[in-house]
């Protein structure tokens, strides 16, 4: 809210006092000067008004909170003396239907008011405020609103059919014209001033159009009324209407505010276009609150702020804001705020105003103490683990939006997975939908760095994905890590061709997570059927124990088409909840072996269509002589081999760890296995040699 | 006999010195004179054959010599590979000022960083890392913080809903919510994440990152939040911040602030990070509001509690000299390489 100094000074005694020190005072109080403006004598605040605060959306307002911080004393405005003439209690007959969101409703009659413009020093008092002006009859009740922070609304009283207001709900389908030429339609949520046939104003948001002030507007009907902040609310959100009026009574007006916006208003109407009140003011007030008498107990403030500001100081700063004090039984005070802190509600409301009072640099600093922290959340601790893994691989850390574009992931989750839950209020198209994946924003991340030219991208990013469960409004929130690649496969350097990264590399890097994550857990490979991944080049990782834990591999060639990549990108992601639901197994310390290892090697030759899972399947098949492992050493395709045929060279190694084995029984053994390979995964053996270093 | 040792010998010292350090050349005469069909072991032979008595002496004699010519054998062949390694040193020379094989090495994005070292500082004071969900509903996410249907502060906070009635949340307070729904005082918690806003322009992302801390206990006081503010910014940013407490509205404190601390960018003398003023605003803090209290079923009487928060963007671009908020979700790795793990 701008606020100008020099009205505040014509309401509060600064003499003595700056715009600047004005501002300080302010906000060290809690309201904000985010500037002050203009030139000295006619610098403007620009106040930044919280929302429990609106008895300072009016320069009085203000007034008051630099009463109490520097100790001046307010400056009564001139009450205007009573005028002669009818009575308007005579004139205008009000009635409230509605009294739930009407609680009270004012009004006065100003008689013989000529319409016309306003004083340049008005216009300029206005313009400082941010406010236009309009004519002098409108000008006035704005410099209403802006002293008191009551808003009020001058009708044409002419135009006010049988002198009736009625304040009630509006009928079904019920129309008005407001003041800014829109034609609305009501329904019994909307609060109306009503005349004897139709709607007048829209309570507290907007005036009608039918008793605007015009130019042959003679006699003005002003309103001062307390409407209900959630019923203003709700109606401005439904018409979409935002005013200065709405804004006000949303927050809460002071109830016995009207009186002095209606004096106020009479004073300026005389004074600035001529008119003669007449006497006597109209207050329907059915049912007058009672005062809110809140208990405050000096221990309560102790507790609070963290130290005694003892009894006297506790009783002077709330005077000071116009609380009323008494004391109450057991040594508390018994506390009346004034009508305008609607805010001041509870105890620890008027602990904060003591508080703010005093200033919260007398607030002690006490010491932070530490105490042994608990366990960190297991899947906290993943995610953190997953990005330290994946940094560690040299990939750089993306942030990408939970939201994405309609259908954007459906290339990443299966054909039976559940839609992608729907925002109903996107701030654009490509972030309308909630992500099931979080591997398009990655290929989007993966796209632009290519684009500005770089070699190699090498990305991940640890972040929610949002699955609609049936059985639960709330979504499955997933974290997932996911990466891309493109370019090198390994560091490049001058003394090598930058090898291209392939469906192996991002393979090391997928199990590398999975082993630093979960380590010890048998993971197996099956080709995936996502259709964002080629076919041929990609895998699902699962477990017995977990299920399908990582996916990923060479984007489908369709897909980058689609996309638009010209470089080739491998894609992967894990599910780290699926991952940390595996238990694997503890690894106890083996002793080291003392026996020697015993190696063989044996080439097969795999004709087309079969694959090393199934043929290491059928090796660990046969019973070993010793504890096992197999390794490929080598693969190799071509002449003399038959197209689609491929040569498979399997390390063997044996390591007893109680005997020695004898020749006899690794021959065995290496026979068993050729005739198992052959059995069971058709590959034939290409002749046995004994590794270089034997045994 | 001893005519023949000192023959060899003659010949040996001559077929050594001919060989002029050459490895082969000294492997030859190594062979001529010590290899099974060489000179010594000829004469090896002819030693069988001599008659008892002069044996001691001529033994002696020949011992002596193939000790010797061993010994030289060794020594030239050391000497050799001595010279054979000087040239190889020569020539095998590489540039060393040529760029290593470096691994590569990744980087973690800058708020997890900034995330990660608030994060360290809260454990170290004994507080739990807590999370929640980021799909909300209305309870969690307003309601039980003080903020009803209809309250104007729900302004501040323009919120995306998703189909269903739930939204995304706009704070991370929520998990205060949850943390105390789950679990009684004495509660010690911070809970870091993503929050979601609609709101998009030079200096607002629909998406940030915040982190809130939230004490409940007997006996917590505002001097409590004072201290704790302090000792993580001073361990933050160093002992020589200052820090500025000034009153503000949250629904869910009460009394309620925002908290300053002097601008690291300039110390304090004003610049543009701080608007001039001197002074970075990091967050809302305050005591918690006896409504939320009673939301989740705690005894405001025996029991109070403070709670802070801050926004981990604002502060990464602080610590990091970052000048442009949307860096932070461009995801260029130019830009993300400069905070290598
Ligand atoms: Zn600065």
């Amino acid at each position: 809210m701008l606020v100008s100094f020099a009205w505040l000074e014509e309401l509060v005694d600064l003499d003595g006092l700056g715009a600047r020190d004005a501002a300080d005072a302010l906000t060290a109080r809690g309201l904000t000067v985010d500037s002050v403006s203009g030139a000295a004598g006619s610098e403007v605040l620009d106040l930044d008004v919280p929302a429990n605060r609106p008895d300072c959306l009016g320069h009085l307002g203000v007034a008051r909170e630099l009463s109490a911080a520097f100790s001046r004393p307010l400056l009564p405005r001139p009450t205007p003396p009573p005028a002669p003439g009818p009575a308007a209690a005579g004139a205008a007959d009000i009635e409230i239907e509605a009294e739930d969101l009407c609680p009270r409703y004012t009004a006065r009659l100003v008689r013989g008011v000529r319409v016309g413009p306003s004083p340049a020093r008005v216009v300029a008092r206005l313009e400082a405020c941010g406010l236009r002006s309009v004519n002098n009859v409108v000008d006035a009740s704005n410099l209403v609103l802006l002293e008191t922070g009551h808003p009020i609304h001058a009708f044409d009283f002419a135009r006010i059919e049988g002198g009736e207001i009625r304040v009630r709900r509006a009928g079904p389908g019920e129309t008005i014209e407001t003041l800014d030429g829109v034609l609305r339609t009501l329904g019994p949520e909307v609060l109306v001033i009503a005349d004897r046939t139709r709607p007048v104003a829209v309570a507290g948001v907007l005036g009608g159009a039918a008793t605007e002030i015009r130019a042959s507007t003679r006699d003005v009907l002003v309103e001062a009324a307390v409407f209900d902040p959630g019923s203003v609310r709700s109606t401005a959100r439904r018409l979409g209407l935002a005013t200065d009026a709405s804004h006000r009574f949303e927050r809460g007006v002071d109830p016995d505010g009207v009186l002095a916006a209606q004096d106020l208003a009479v004073r300026l109407l005389e004074e600035l276009a001529g008119g003669a009140a007449a006497p006597g003011l109209v207050d329907v007030h059915p049912r007058p609150a009672a005062p809110r008498a809140l208990h405050l107990r000096p221990e309560r403030v102790r507790r609070l702020l963290g130290y005694d500001p003892g009894l006297d100081a506790t009783r002077d700063a709330l005077a000071r804001l116009g609380i009323r004090i008494q004391d109450a039984p057991g040594g508390a005070l018994l506390a009346t705020p004034p009508t305008w802190r609607v805010d001041l509600l509870r105890e620890a409301d008027l602990v904060e105003e003591v508080g703010r009072h005093l200033g919260y640099d007398r607030i002690p600093v006490a010491a932070a103490s530490a105490r042994l922290s608990p366990l960190p959340d297991r899947l906290v601790e993943a995610e953190e683990r997953a990005r330290t893994a994946l940094a560690g691989l040299g990939f750089h850390e993306a942030f990408n939006y939970a939201m994405n574009a309609a259908g954007e992931d459906d290339a990443f989750v299966g054909a039976s997975a559940p839609g992608q839950i729907v925002l109903t209020n996107p701030i654009a198209e490509p972030l309308a939908r909630l992500r099931r994946s979080v591997l398009p924003g990655l290929l989007r991340a993966a796209d632009r760095n290519l684009r500005h030219g770089a070699e190699d991208v090498r990305l991940f990013e640890v972040g929610r994905v949002f699955l609609r469960r049936e059985a639960d409004t709330f979504p499955d929130e997933r974290p997932r890590a996911g990466i891309a690649w493109a370019g090198a496969g390994e560091p490049r350097h001058f003394s090598a061709r930058p090898r291209p990264v392939d469906f192996f590399d991002l393979a090391g890097a997928v199990e590398t997570v999975l082993e630093a994550l979960q380590p010890g857990i048998a993971w197996a490979r099956r080709r995936s059927d996502l259709s964002g991944l080629h076919p041929r080049r990609s895998a699902v990782w699962s477990s017995a124990a977990a299920g399908d834990a990582a996916w990923g591999g060479e984007l489908h060639p369709d897909l980058a088409a689609s996309l638009g990549l010209e470089t080739p990108v491998l894609v992967a992601e894990i599910d780290l909840a699926t991952l940390l639901s595996a238990e694997a197994e503890e690894r106890a310390h083996a002793p080291l072996p003392r026996l020697p290892a015993v190696t063989r090697d044996l080439s097969f030759v795999l004709s087309a269509g079969q694959e090393y899972a199934a043929l290491t399947a059928a090796l660990r098949g046969v019973a070993a002589p010793a504890p096992v492992r197999f390794e490929a050493v080598d693969r190799y395709e071509g002449s003399p081999l038959a197209e689609g045929e491929s040569s498979l060279t399997v390390r063997v190694i044996l390591q007893p760890s109680e005997a020695t084995l004898t020749d006899p029984e690794v021959e065995r053994y290496r026979s068993g296995l050729i005739a198992a390979a052959e059995r069971e995964a058709g590959a034939r053996i290409r002749g046995g040699t004994e590794p270089p270093m034997g045994e | 006999m001893f005519r023949d040792l000192e023959r060899i010998e003659r010949e040996f010292e001559a077929g050594l010195a001919s060989a002029a350090g050459d490895p082969g050349a000294i492997e030859a005469v190594r062979v001529r004179f010590l290899g099974r069909k060489g000179e010594m072991q000829a004469l090896l032979r002819r030693f069988a054959s001599l008659p008892p008595a002069e044996k001691p002496a001529a033994g002696k004699a020949l011992n002596a010599l193939k000790t010797r010519i061993e010994t030289a054998v060794a020594e030239a062949s050391a000497a050799a590979a001595a010279v054979r390694r000087r040239a190889e040193i020569a020539a095998g020379g590489l540039d060393v000022g040529l760029p290593a094989r470096t691994p590569w090495r990744g980087s973690l994005h800058p708020v997890t960083r900034t995330r990660r070292e608030l994060e360290r500082i809260f454990r170290d004071l004994g507080y739990t890392v807590e999370s929640g969900p980021e799909v909300e509903d209305d309870f969690h996410n307003f309601q039980a913080l003080n903020l009803p249907p209809n309250h104007p502060a729900r302004d501040a906070t323009d919120t995306f809903y998703v189909e269903g009635g739930l939204l995304l949340r706009t704070h991370t307070s929520p998990v205060q919510i949850r943390t105390m729904q789950a679990r009684r005082p004495p509660i010690r918690m911070v809970c870091p994440g993503r929050v979601y806003r609609r709101d998009l322009d030079a200096t607002h992302l629909p998406m940030f990152h915040q982190l809130e801390a939230l004490v409940v206990d007997e006996g917590i006081s505002m001097a409590d939040l004072k201290g704790t503010i302090d000792a993580l910014w001073k361990r933050f940013f160093g002992d020589d911040v200052r820090i500025r407490f000034r009153p503000g509205y949250f629904p869910f404190v009460e009394p309620g602030c925002e908290y300053d601390v002097s601008c690291r960018v300039c110390g304090g003398r004003g610049c543009r990070a701080c608007k001039g003023t001197g002074w970075l605003e990091l967050g809302g803090a305050g005591m918690v509001h006896p409504a939320v209290f009673e939301a989740v079923g705690i005894d405001a009487e025996r029991y109070t509690g403070f709670a802070f928060g801050l926004g981990i963007d604002r502060i990464a671009m602080v610590r990091h000299g970052i000048d442009d908020l949307r860096l932070l979700m461009e995801n260029d790795i130019r830009f993300l390489a400069r905070f290598p793990a």
